[in-house]
């Protein structure tokens, strides 16, 4: 794949989805918190409350950091699975821009930029909602953004690829059922992995919400050293791969 | 680079889909100034053929020149001078009018003041200037294919591509995009035109192609085309004895065709067939002019060949 594939016309891509998204910012805004909150609240409050301590500090806090990045997973995750595939299918966005000096690469890129901007957005919204239990410091507002770009772009980009093979909307309910809620279960969120069994530890492996969840943890928590670093990378990297499988992919979907 | 004001040049264009061959080595070559219409039934090829010269869907044999420049996915330099109506609405429904326009016309890296500028002159051009702020879903179809026109026009293409520009309207509207195109015309822009109506074909296209099953079976203009396929005139006869007309008209010139329970005399002239027929007791005759649309079934067939 060339360079010349990708150019500053992403941007218009991502200005369209702005333009569009203002008119129903209000109703999807509640949405995509809604379900983060929801677990803050039972699991966090209702469950914390018979727990006592884990990992040294209050249910609650513990569970913190990884809603801070499961929020934003799901933000991206929607935003490129059936947002994207009502763009892609049903308003025919995309026919319409390729037309024009756009690659269909851009038109992907484009995409991904918006998913990574509405995950960063609820993740912003969640730590001013975590702001209220006193959990983050000043620090993490400027670190978590970093790490909500890497969380942005790698599951904004997996669901692109889900996106481009699939025939309509029930397809999403297998890749959200069958990979990222048990993702969102099993990667350290809701329970620290040193306690689980030897196959969940080596599933969470595979998981990578799970690097994601540990990195946040150091920088809430303030323990960051260099494996947190490389974990960061590890995201990062995978998040390259998909990202040019995606392009690849949905040229495939729309160049016939 | 150009040579002879072609600004198309497509030579044995090949585009398979698996097994199926959607277009079969195809040449031809659009003018500067000129609209060419490619007039075919649906399944003829006609809207893979403009989506190669597009620069959206790659070919499989042959060469496409837009511009001076071979026809690829990466061709920005095409894109960037075709303006295109396709066959599919694909205007933002999120979108208002104005937003559809003004976004399309930041693709092509216009500076935003002659984005505004154009938006504004191309929806008045298709009297949609008053509907500015409306959403796309409150406009007719009428309406949403002049919008795709206005839309087309921004970024001043030097050729119009227009993949069935009327179908599904009523003829108010079909009329109203004719007369928009027709004064498009007399600027000089230059159009392809893909159509499955005979009409619009006679009415706005100076040059055709008619096109069936990925080929291209005659080109001309339509009227040398009615000329010299089927003549001046038909005459329709209907439930008779073939043969026995046949005789009576023995020595006369003209060519004929039964199909189902008619008869067509296609001829220069028809005085002399209708005057030996007038003898023949109760016939049911038809004479009219000969129009594209017979010769469109006499190459094709009258029959249903789907
Ligand atoms: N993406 C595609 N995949 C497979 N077959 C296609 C595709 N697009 C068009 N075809 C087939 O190619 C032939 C020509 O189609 P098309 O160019 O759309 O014809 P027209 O525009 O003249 O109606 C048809 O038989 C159509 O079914
Ligand atoms: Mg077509």
């Amino acid at each position: 794949m060339s360079e010349s594939m990708l150019s500053h016309r992403i941007y218009y891509v991502w200005k369209r989805n702005l333009v569009s998204y203002r008119r129903f910012a209000i109703p999807s805004f509640i949405a995509s918190l809604g379900e983060p909150i929801l677990y803050l609240i039972a699991m966090g409050i209702g469950m914390g409350s018979y727990m006592g301590l884990v990992d040294g500090m209050p249910y609650l806090n513990f569970l913190a950091p990884g809603l801070l990045v499961s929020t934003s997973m799901f933000s991206a995750t929607y935003e490129c699975t059936f947002g994207a595939f009502v763009r892609m299918k049903i308003e025919k966005v995309y026919n319409a821009l390729i037309v024009t000096p756009l690659t269909v690469e851009e038109v992907v890129a484009g995409e991904i930029l918006w998913g990574m901007t509405r995950s960063m957005l609820s993740g912003f919204i969640m730590l001013g909602v975590l702001l209220a239990f006193g959990i983050p410091n000043w620090k993490s507002f400027l670190l978590m953004p970093l790490l909500w770009v890497a969380v942005g772009f790698f599951f904004s980009s997996l669901a692109i690829i889900v996106t481009s093979f699939a025939p309509h909307f029930d397809f999403f309910t297998y890749y959200l059922e069958l990979y990222i809620m048990p993702m969102f279960f099993f990667s350290g969120i809701f329970f620290p992995l040193d306690r689980m069994p030897a196959a969940v530890k080596v599933i969470s492996h595979f998981m990578p919400l799970t690097y994601a969840v540990r990195v946040s943890r150091s920088f809430i928590y303030g323990n960051a050293d260099w494996s947190v670093l490389l974990n960061l990378a590890a995201l990062i990297i995978a998040g390259l791969f998909i990202f040019y499988w995606a392009m690849h992919r949905m040229k495939k979907r729309l160049i016939k | 680079m150009m040579n002879d004001g072609i600004l198309i040049d497509i030579e044995s264009l090949v585009k398979k889909y698996g097994n199926l061959t959607a277009v079969d080595g195809i040449s031809f070559a659009v003018r500067k100034g000129e609209c060419m219409g490619i007039l075919g039934p649906n399944g003829a090829g006609k809207t893979t053929t403009v989506k190669i010269i597009q620069c959206i869907s790659p070919s499989d044999g042959g060469t496409v020149s837009v511009f001076g420049l071979p026809a690829g996915l990466s061709q920005r330099a095409v894109k960037a001078q075709l303006g295109v109506v396709p066959q599919e609405n694909d205007l933002d429904p999120d979108l208002t009018i104005r937003e559809n326009m003004e976004l399309f016309g930041a693709l092509f890296d216009m500076p935003k003041k002659t984005v505004r500028e154009r938006v504004n002159a191309n929806l008045k051009f298709v009297e949609l200037y008053e509907r500015a702020n409306d959403k796309i879903v409150s406009l007719s179809g009428g309406m949403k294919r002049r919008l795709l026109v206005a839309r087309a026009l921004l970024n001043e293409p030097k050729v119009m591509i227009l993949d069935e520009p009327t179908t599904g309207l009523d003829p108010q509207a079909r009329h109203m995009i004719w007369q928009r195109l027709r004064s498009l015309k007399s600027k000089g822009v230059t159009m392809v035109l893909n159509t499955q109506y005979m009409e619009e074909a006679e009415q706005l296209c100076d040059r055709l192609l008619i096109m069936h099953k990925g080929r291209i079976l005659k080109e001309g203009a339509p009227d040398e085309l009615i000329k010299n396929e089927v003549g001046e005139e038909v005459v329709e006869i209907r439930n008779h004895e073939v043969k026995g007309i046949l005789e009576k008209l023995g020595g006369l010139e003209f060519m004929h065709e039964e199909v189902g329970d008619t008869l067509y005399l296609y001829c220069r002239e028809s005085r002399d067939i209708l005057t030996r027929l007038a003898g023949f007791g109760s016939l049911s005759v038809l004479r009219r002019p000969a129009t594209l649309e017979d010769v469109f079934l006499r190459l094709t067939g009258r029959g249903l060949n789907e």
